[in-house]
Parts: C-alpha cells; sequence; structure tokens
C-alpha cells in the first residue's frame, strides 16, 4: 500500500515500464505470428521510452536531485522515430517472407538452423 | 492519493492490461487493437510525466503510423490459418519463467534506488508542466535552452551542443529505410517464381 | 769424360727409354695408329733404341778395358789359402784384383739412420753384356710380336672362353696393351741388371714379377690364364719371403745394401760396399764374415765385455777389447752362420725366379701366355733373372751355400728333362727345357764355375727364345699347340722349320769335340768340365756329374722328339696340315737373327767368355777351402777345369751323351724303328707318373690349397652364419622397434590427435544444435542473457567495487 500511497516517482513509472517491457519479450518469445512478434518489439520499445521519460521528466525527482532532463525526452523521440522505420523494414521483411513462402509462421522459418 | 496518482494508475493499468491482453491473445487483429490501446494509455503516461510533445508524438507517429503500419500488414496476410496460431504449452511456460524472472528483477531494481522513489517538494511542482514543444525544437536545431541557466561557462562554450546532427542522422535514416523497404516489398514478378518453381 | 760418367749415361736412358715407352702407350696407345697398330712401332722404337745405346756402351767399353786374355792366367797358382786371415800379413800378390766396376746413385730415396735407399747402379763388364743381350732379344721379341699380335688388332672370338649361353666370347682387340706390358717389362729387367744395391734389385724384382702376371694372364677371360698368373705370382712370392730374411740378415749385420763401394771425389773409399765388406782387400779377397756379422752373432760375448767395462775403463776400452776378439771368434765360426743364411736367404728368391725346385710348378703353367711373352719372359730375361743375381751375388756366398745351389740345381735339372720326356704341348717341352737349362746354371754356378754358368745363361737365352719364337710361328699357323696333331711341316714352314734346327742343336751342344760347335756346345761343355773338376776334388758329390751328363743325354731325346714330331714324317691331322703356312717376314726374320746369334755367340773368336771374364769377381778365382760347417769341401778354380785332365775326358763325355739322345730320338720319332706308343705302354706307370709332372701340383694343392680352402670356407662359413645372423638379427631387432615405435605413434600419438580433433568436432556438432533457426528461442535466449546479466551485476557488484 505504501506504493500507492506514496507520492508518483520515478519508480512507479519504472515498474510500468518493466512490465511493458516483459510483456513485450514475452510476447516476442511465444507469438508464432511474425506480426505479433513485432507488436512485442513496439511493445518492448514503449517500456523503455518510458524509462527514459520518467527518468528526464522534471515532475518526478526531487529537487536538486540530478536528471537527464530534456535529454530522456529526445532520446524517447528518436527511438519512436526510430521504431517506425524498423516497423518498416520489419513488415517489408515479413511481406516478402509472406510472398516467398505463403506463410507468416516464424516457425517454418528455420533454415537458419545449424 | 491525488489526482496525479489516480490518472497515473488509470493509464498505468490500462497500458499494463492490454499489453497482457496483447500477450494473452491468440487472434491477430485483436492483438492489433489491444496494442493500439495500449500505446495510447502510454501516450497518457507521457503527458503525466510532463513531456507534452513527446505523448503528442506517440500518438501521431507510433499509434497513428507505426501501428496503422503494422494493421495493413495484419490486413495483407490475415488468411484464416494465420488468424489465430496457437502456441505450443510449453513454450508458454519457458516464457513465463524467463519473463517471470526479468520482471522480478526489474521490479527490484526499479525499487531500489531511494532517488526514484521521491517527487519534487512542493505539491505545486508535481502537477505544473510547462510546455516543452518549442524546447525540444530548439534543442533539435542546436540550442539547448533549458540547459542554459545552470550551465557553466565552459558548459555553454561547446559541449551542450543541441541535437542537431542527430536530428540529421534520424532523416537521412528514415530515407534510407523508405527506400529499402519499398524495394525489399515490392512485387514480384509472377512469371519468374513459376519458372523457379518448375 | 771417363767411362764411369758417360756408361752410366748411355745405358741410364737405355734403361729408361722402355719406361718412356710404356708412358706413352699407357696414355695414348689406343689413339696410337689404327686399333692402336702404332704402340708397337712407339715399343720396338724404344727397345731397339736401347739396343744401339747398349752396343755404343758395349764398344766404349771395349776401348777402355780391351779383352785380353783371360785374367786367371796372371793369378795364383792354385795355392792353398790359410783357412783363416792372419792380422797384419799382406795379402797374397797373386790374389786376384777386384773387377773393374762403375758404381754410383743417381737418386736418393730415403735415408733413416743407418739405411739408405738409393737408385744407383753397378756396372762391370757382365752388366754391359746383359744389357746388350737383352736388348737384342727383346728387340726380336718385339718385332716379333708385331706379326705374331696381329689377331688383337680387331674383335677378338676366344674359343677358349665360353659364355653362359654356349657361345664363344667376343671381345675388342688389345694390341697396344701387350707392347705397353712387354715395354714396362724392359724397363723392369734392365733395371734389375743396372741396379747398384740389393734394395733396388729387389723392387725390380718385384717389377719384373709383377710383369710377368700381366702378360701370363693377357688373356685374363681364359681361367686357365688367369690361374696361371696367379700361381706364377704367388709361388714366385714365395721365394721372395726367403729373399727377404736374407736381406734382412745382411742388412742388419752389415749395414748397408750397396754392391760396390761409395768413392769420393778422389777415388778414395768412404764406405765399403756389400763386397768388399764380405771379401776385403786386407783378407786377400777371400770370405769371411765382416765385423758386423761375427758381433751380432757373437752378441752375447759382445754384452759381457761391455759389461765388464762398464764398471773400469769404459767405452773405448770395451771396444778395443771386441776387436781384438774378433779374429778369434770369427775363426769359431761366429758369424758365419749368419753369411750362410744371407747367402741362403738371397738363393731363396732364385729358386722362385728361376723356377727351381721345389718352385718349379709356375714355369709350365706360365706357357698360357702369349708365345712372345714365352720367349722373352720365360725363357731369357725373367727366369734367367735368378741366375743373374747368383753371379752378382757370388762373392758372399759361402761353400755351404754353394753347395746347395748345386744340389738344387742338380735335381731341377733332372726333374725336369724326365717330365719333358713326355709332354706333347710344344711350349710346355720347350717350358720344362727352360727349367731344366737353369738348373744346369745353377749346378754350374753351385761347382764354382762362375765363367760357365753366366756363359750357358748368355748362350740358352739366344738358343731358347729362338726355339719359342719358333713354337710361336708354328701355333700361328697351325692353331694348335699339340704335337701329336702336327708333323711333316718342313715342306710347308721352312724358315721356321731350320731355324728351330739350329736352335735344337744348339741346345744339345752339337760340335766337333775340341774343334768348334754351336753355342750351346761351348757352354754346356765349360758346365761339364767344370762339375767333373768339382766331383774329382769331391768324389763323394758325384752325383752331381752323373746327373749333369744324363741330363745332357734326356736333354738331346726330348729336344728332337720335338722337332721330329712337328716337322718330319707324316701329317698327323690334315686339317692342320692344309691349313699350315709360312709365318710373314716380320716373324721370321728376327728367327733368322736369333738363329745365327745361335749359332755363332759362343765361338771363342767373339770372346765373350772373356768379358765376363773381365766382371769375375774378386777372390773367385782360386780353388776355395776353408768351409766351416762341412769342412773338407774343395771348390776347384775355375782355370783348372781347362786343363787337359778335365776337359778331354769331359768334352767326350758330354758329346757322347748328345749322341746317344740324338740317336735315340731319331730311332723313335724319324726313322720309327720302334713305337713310343708300345714304350708308354710297357712303362705306364713310369709314363703316369712324369705324364703328371712328378704329381708336385697335386702334392702342393693337398700340403697348401686344400687347407686353405678349408680354413677360408670355414671362416666364410662363420661370415656367413654367425656374423650376418647377428647383423641380421639385429636389424630385425631395429625393424621390430620400429614396428613399436609406429603403433605407438598410430595409436597413441594420432589417436590423441584424433581424439582432440574429434571431440572439438562433436561439441561443435552439439554447440550447432544451439542455432535451431527458431526467432522465438533466441529471442529467448536474449531475454535469459540479460537476466544472467543483471543477476551478475546485481549480485557480485561488491567484489568488483571493492
Amino acid at each position: 500500500m505504501n506504493l500507492l500511497t506514496e507520492p508518483i516517482g520515478a519508480a512507479h513509472y519504472l515498474a510500468v515500464g518493466a512490465v511493458l517491457f516483459v510483456c513485450g519479450a514475452v510476447c516476442m518469445a511465444t507469438k508464432r505470428n511474425a506480426l505479433g512478434i513485432l507488436m512485442g518489439i513496439e511493445l518492448v520499445l514503449n517500456g523503455a521510452n518510458l524509462n527514459f521519460i520518467a527518468f528526464g521528466s522534471r515532475l518526478l525527482h526531487a529537487d536538486g536531485t540530478p536528471s537527464i532532463g530534456l535529454d530522456g525526452q529526445l532520446i524517447a523521440l528518436f527511438v519512436i522515430v526510430l521504431a517506425a522505420a524498423e516497423a518498416a523494414v520489419a513488415l517489408a521483411i515479413t511481406l516478402n517472407f509472406y510472398n516467398n513462402h505463403s506463410t507468416v509462421d516464424v516457425d517454418r522459418a528455420d533454415e537458419l538452423k545449424g | 492519493m491525488n489526482w496525479h496518482t489516480v490518472y497515473f494508475l488509470l493509464f498505468s493499468l490500462t497500458a499494463c492490461g492490454f499489453a497482457l491482453a496483447v500477450v494473452l491473445s491468440s487472434n491477430i487483429v485483436r492483438m492489433a487493437f489491444y496494442l493500439v490501446l495500449s500505446l495510447g494509455a502510454t501516450a497518457g503516461l507521457f503527458f503525466l510525466a510532463g513531456a507534452d510533445f513527446i505523448g503528442a508524438m506517440q500518438l501521431l507517429i507510433y499509434v497513428g503510423g507505426t501501428l496503422v503500419l503494422l494493421v495493413f500488414g495484419v490486413m495483407l496476410t490475415a488468411q484464416s490459418p494465420f488468424i489465430s496460431m496457437k502456441t505450443h504449452g510449453g513454450d508458454w511456460i519457458l516464457a513465463a519463467i524467463v519473463g517471470g524472472s526479468l520482471l522480478a528483477i526489474l521490479m527490484q531494481s526499479a525499487f531500489s534506488m531511494p532517488q526514484w522513489r521521491v517527487g519534487p517538494a512542493t505539491a505545486d511542482q508535481a502537477t505544473i508542466a510547462t510546455p516543452t514543444t518549442t524546447i525540444v525544437g530548439e534543442g533539435l536545431l542546436g540550442v539547448r535552452v533549458d540547459a542554459m541557466a545552470d550551465a557553466s561557462a565552459a558548459q555553454q562554450a561547446g559541449v551542450l551542443s543541441g541535437y542537431l546532427l542527430p536530428f540529421e542522422i534520424v532523416s537521412v535514416h528514415l530515407l534510407v529505410v523508405l527506400i529499402g523497404a519499398a524495394y525489399l516489398a515490392r512485387a514480384k514478378r509472377r512469371r519468374v517464381l513459376r519458372e523457379a518453381e518448375a | 769424360m771417363g767411362l764411369s760418367a758417360t756408361l752410366p749415361t748411355l745405358l741410364g736412358i737405355a734403361w729408361l727409354l722402355p719406361l718412356a715407352s710404356f708412358v706413352l702407350i699407357v696414355f695414348f696407345g689406343r689413339h696410337m695408329g689404327s686399333h692402336g697398330k702404332g704402340a708397337a712401332y712407339v715399343a720396338c722404337g724404344a727397345i731397339i733404341g736401347a739396343f744401339l745405346l747398349s752396343a755404343i756402351s758395349l764398344c766404349g767399353w771395349l776401348g777402355e778395358h780391351p779383352l785380353s786374355a783371360a785374367r786367371y792366367e796372371a793369378a795364383t797358382e792354385g795355392g792353398e789359402l790359410a783357412k783363416a786371415p792372419v792380422e797384419g800379413v799382406a795379402p797374397t800378390e797373386h790374389a786376384a784384383a777386384p773387377p773393374v766396376a762403375y758404381s754410383g746413385d743417381w737418386y736418393t730415396l730415403a735415408e733413416v739412420g743407418k739405411l739408405k735407399i738409393s737408385i744407383g747402379w753397378y756396372i762391370d763388364a757382365l752388366t754391359v753384356a746383359m744389357f746388350c743381350m737383352v736388348t737384342l732379344i727383346a728387340s726380336c721379341i718385339h718385332v716379333y710380336a708385331i706379326g705374331y699380335m696381329h689377331d688383337e688388332l680387331h674383335e677378338v672370338t676366344d674359343h677358349e672362353v665360353k659364355l653362359s649361353d654356349g657361345h664363344p666370347f667376343v671381345r675388342p682387340g688389345r694390341f697396344h696393351r701387350f707392347f705397353q706390358y712387354l715395354s714396362l717389362f724392359s724397363f723392369s729387367m734392365l733395371g734389375l741388371v743396372i741396379s747398384g744395391n740389393l734394395a733396388m734389385t729387389f723392387v725390380f724384382w718385384e717389377l719384373v714379377g709383377i710383369c710377368s702376371y700381366f702378360l701370363i694372364g693377357f688373356y685374363f677371360e681364359r681361367k686357365s690364364a688367369s690361374n696361371a698368373a696367379n700361381k706364377a705370382f704367388i709361388v714366385n712370392r714365395v721365394g721372395d719371403f726367403g729373399f727377404i730374411i736374407g736381406l734382412m740378415a745382411l742388412f742388419g749385420a752389415i749395414g748397408t745394401f750397396t754392391f760396390g763401394d761409395t768413392k769420393d771425389a778422389d777415388g778414395r773409399v768412404i764406405a765399403r760396399g756389400i763386397f768388399s765388406q764380405i771379401r776385403s782387400p786386407e783378407n786377400g779377397y777371400q770370405l769371411a764374415p765382416p765385423d758386423g756379422m761375427v758381433k751380432s752373432a757373437a752378441a752375447d760375448k759382445v754384452g759381457e765385455i761391455v759389461l765388464d767395462h762398464r764398471q773400469m775403463g769404459g767405452e773405448a776400452a770395451a771396444q778395443s777389447e771386441i776387436a781384438s776378439e774378433m779374429n778369434d771368434w770369427r775363426v769359431d765360426g761366429w758369424g758365419y752362420g749368419l753369411l750362410v743364411v744371407a747367402g741362403l736367404g738371397i738363393f731363396c728368391g732364385c729358386v722362385g725366379k728361376s723356377a727351381q725346385f721345389p718352385l718349379q710348378v709356375w714355369l709350365p703353367d706360365a706357357m698360357e701366355g702369349p708365345t712372345p711373352v714365352s720367349a722373352l719372359v720365360h725363357s731369357a730375361t725373367m727366369v734367367a733373372a735368378g741366375v743373374y743375381l747368383v753371379g752378382r751375388c757370388f762373392p758372399i756366398f759361402t761353400q755351404e751355400v754353394l753347395l746347395v745351389i748345386a744340389y738344387v740345381g742338380c735335381i731341377t735339372l733332372f726333374i725336369a728333362a724326365t717330365i719333358a720326356i713326355v709332354a706333347v704341348d710344344i711350349k710346355r717341352v720347350l717350358a720344362y727345357s727352360t727349367v731344366s737349362q737353369l738348373g744346369y746354371m745353377m749346378l754350374s754356378l753351385g761347382v764354382g764355375g762362375w765363367i760357365a754358368g753366366l756363359f750357358h745363361l748368355f748362350t740358352h737365352a739366344f738358343f731358347k727364345s729362338l726355339l719359342f719364337m719358333c713354337s710361336g710361328s708354328v701355333i700361328h699357323a697351325c692353331h694348335t699347340n699339340d704335337m701329336r696333331r702336327m708333323g711333316g711341316l718342313l715342306k710347308k714352314m721352312p724358315y721356321t722349320g731350320y731355324t728351330m734346327l739350329v736352335g735344337c742343336l744348339a741346345i744339345i751342344g752339337t760340335g766337333i769335340p775340341f774343334v768348334a760347335g754351336f753355342s750351346g756346345y761351348y757352354s754346356k761343355d765349360s758346365i761339364i768340365a767344370q762339375t767333373l773338376s768339382f766331383t774329382n776334388h769331391n768324389p763323394v758329390h758325384r752325383i752331381l756329374f752323373i746327373a749333369a751328363a744324363g741330363g745332357a743325354s734326356i736333354t738331346a731325346f726330348y729336344m728332337f722328339r720335338l722337332w721330329y714330331m712337328t716337322f718330319i714324317g707324316k701329317p698327323k691331322d690334315h686339317h692342320v696340315y692344309e691349313h699350315a703356312h709360312e709365318s710373314p717376314k716380320v716373324m721370321w726374320i728376327p728367327l733368322v737373327i736369333l738363329a745365327v746369334f745361335a749359332f755363332g755367340i759362343g765361338w771363342p773368336m767373339w770372346g765373350l767368355t772373356n768379358l765376363l771374364e773381365q766382371a769375375r769377381p774378386a777372390g773367385t778365382l782360386e780353388t776355395v777351402k776353408g768351409a766351416i760347417i762341412w769342412p773338407g769341401l774343395e771348390h776347384p778354380g775355375e782355370h783348372l777345369s781347362h786343363e787337359a785332365g778335365i776337359h778331354v775326358p769331359a768334352s767326350i763325355i758330354a758329346f757322347s751323351t748328345a749322341l746317344a739322345g740324338f740317336l735315340l730320338a731319331t730311332v723313335f720319332y724319324a726313322w720309327r724303328m720302334v713305337n713310343p706308343e708300345e714304350v708308354k705302354n710297357q712303362f705306364s706307370r713310369l709314363y703316369n707318373f712324369l705324364w703328371h709332372k712328378w704329381y708336385f701340383d697335386e702334392l702342393y694343392n693337398a700340403v697348401f690349397v686344400q687347407p686353405v680352402m678349408f680354413v677360408s670356407r670355414r671362416i666364410a662359413d662363420f661370415d656367413k652364419h654367425v656374423i650376418d645372423r647377428f647383423i641380421d638379427g639385429c636389424a630385425l631387432a631395429v625393424r621390430g622397434i620400429s614396428t613399436i615405435d609406429d603403433t605407438i605413434d598410430r595409436w597413441l600419438v594420432d589417436g590423441l590427435v584424433n581424439w582432440v580433433a574429434g571431440v572439438i568436432h562433436s561439441t561443435g556438432l552439439s554447440m550447432r544444435r544451439v542455432q535451431t533457426g527458431r526467432l522465438r528461442q533466441y529471442v529467448l535466449l536474449i531475454v535469459v542473457g540479460t537476466v544472467a546479466l543483471f543477476i551478475l551485476i546485481t549480485f557480485f557488484r561488491s567484489s568488483w567495487a571493492g
């Protein structure tokens, strides 16, 4: 209960971010659909973004303690942009894969097995 | 309990819940929709943390662009056998164990630092947020107006530069990605494929 | 320049000319003329050049030392000599003076302590005469050989050598090699004649031996020829063993090898040679062991005296006492034995070289060589070297040694003559005849007939080489040596036949007694006369005379047997008779030349004996008594044999025995009144004994050859079964060890390496399985890795930070 009553600090955001991250990781690990994995990637990136925002927020840290300030937000911005780019590429790969193999099941994409 | 906390709980629970739903759902279309909701809630968390510009960008770019793209992809590949694919039970357990351990570690480390659990001293400080668009924009152009005040002379001189370079890099990066993706996903001639198969 | 300088130069060049020819032919022989024919001209040129130089030397010698009446007329009246020399007494007035001899050294090879080995000369009348004789005969034979060895100018098919497939052996011709060896032989023989010391004599002794080996084994692919060459060399070596013992005895006691004295520029004697030491002028040139020999023999007594004086007077006193005792010791006979040993040793060498009993076995086998070789080496020169050495070393032989020589010669002449009666190979007959005649020479020298023996050497050289060359001519025409297949060849080969007749007449000593005769008549006469004289003085040795006379008879018999079987009568083999033809001019002209010499060389008008008389060693003229081992032995002086009381009976006996033998041969083989076959069957046991050469070869084979072969076989077996087994065992052991090493290497070392590689491979294989290709698994692994990293950082941060 202490968690709920105390004022919101960076830690809470970090916790949320952790949850999102783990969900995304599990999603990546379990989904057989390629697009499902993509969705996991989005979740992971978002979890990371939350962390950055939390650390860069003026409202979540005590005065006088060091903080990364604006850097956090800008990093989050860049992450968003890069996530978009990466999603585009991943989608292109998936579509390519779908065109060649007529399936999006990643379990079928095991030709690189040693 | 103030409104900050309430809103926080609201958004965070939404985000986590729908993220969980993404994980647990087996229907790809539903997963896409839950993801949209989860990311929207995340944007709200951004707003709460005072990063209004970033939150807006999240909604614009991430939800409105990336996820739409994802939905398009779902649409293009949504054939009946692919819509819901079941995962092996063993994989679930393994993932759960690994994920669980990671979650435990992350949680433990999140709450381990006392500095991170302390908010600003005054209650006013906790809720007043200054608009950051201009600051972010200026920063992207190379001027760090937010750090001007408490920077020493040395820092002002050269170290405290802006985000101009990363901005440009990212722009080029996007261009490259666009071209690449467009090339990768081009339509192949059917005839070549048939010959290859024969 | 006096003779003492020109003679060595002339004779030296004459000696070295054949050596130059040899060297030229060795290096360039094959390229001289077509197929090497030019080699013959080079060799002939060299030897004829040597003959011319020898003739010039002879003329020079005769100019300086004209032939006068025999020296012996100026000698003692046959007075006796004191048994032992008396100190301080002047030598007898009529003691014979030493002969004129020039001696000196060309080159000193080594001088080690007392030993001085040098190349030097000792030239007296005998040397000059020998040079002329050797070079003349050698020239004739060289020219003869040009014709005889014609076959060797092209490829030769040797029918006596069969290859393994039965075909006869074909080989390229060796014409130039023959003349190469002949030149080398000429050089060696002349070196032996001119040599001035015994060491040089020994060197050239061996050289003529090796040349003989080369020449006998000229057709070396024939087993018989190579065996014969080996036999000749080995038997000669046996004799040389005794020679070396004699040399050691001489040198050890006397300290020098040189024959003549070494004189300084003024003619005074610096060092005495062998002859002067053993027959010293102070002693009247009588034989006496020199001081060195006496001292060696009486070494114990000398040691005693030295020991005695060591306490008292010292060195000088010891020496003076030794000197005073010396004569007494000499009288007692100390040192005499050593002298006898030296003489017998040197004679041993001569036994080997001149094929005397018991080493006569090599000469008949030596007939395997080509006939020119037999003519030159084994009749006229090399075998004469033994007689020459006995003649040269005559002054140092004691009476006992001389008697041994006489007996050996006597036995030899008898054995050889009897074997020659039954021999059917024309060259074998002549070989045995040579052995027999050498026996005559040794007998003559042994009974004191120095001139007689050497005179016979000279005449024998001429008629024996003539006989051999005639037989070679016959063989060349008939292609066979077997007399049983010849006959009636006189019409077909007149030159050969008549020259051979001259030779036969010469050898049997044909002549009209007291008037004239062939050369052999004079020499044989003088031998028999001297033998008779000796046996008159020593009646116990009458057997010597009987053997000599009987031998003359047998000689006549077998020589004319040979001549009749070859030239008279019906031809026995028509094929041979058809084929026979006279030899070419290059072959019969030397025959005629030699026939002339064989006929006339012995005539008194040429004075050969007078020439030899000039070389008579000092002190050998008078009757000699004073033998110590066999006292009473008396060697009469040679001039005594010319007295009527000896000379007349000797001549008559010689003539009648020769006539008897001649008549017997005529009866058997010319008139065919008695069939030789029937006689042979009647005395078949005797015949077999003679046919097998008195079983000497079988005896030597059993006594010497077989034991050596036995021992060698045992040693070969030992080598094969013990040593080879051991070595093979070692090799097998090494192989075994190497096999073990190989196993270890393959199983252990390779196994280890392969195992490591295998482990790595399987590790890689198993690690490959991590790459499943499944995306989701990769994601899981990433997360797992992250978790692990977290754990590490969290829980172990403390240890790093500290």
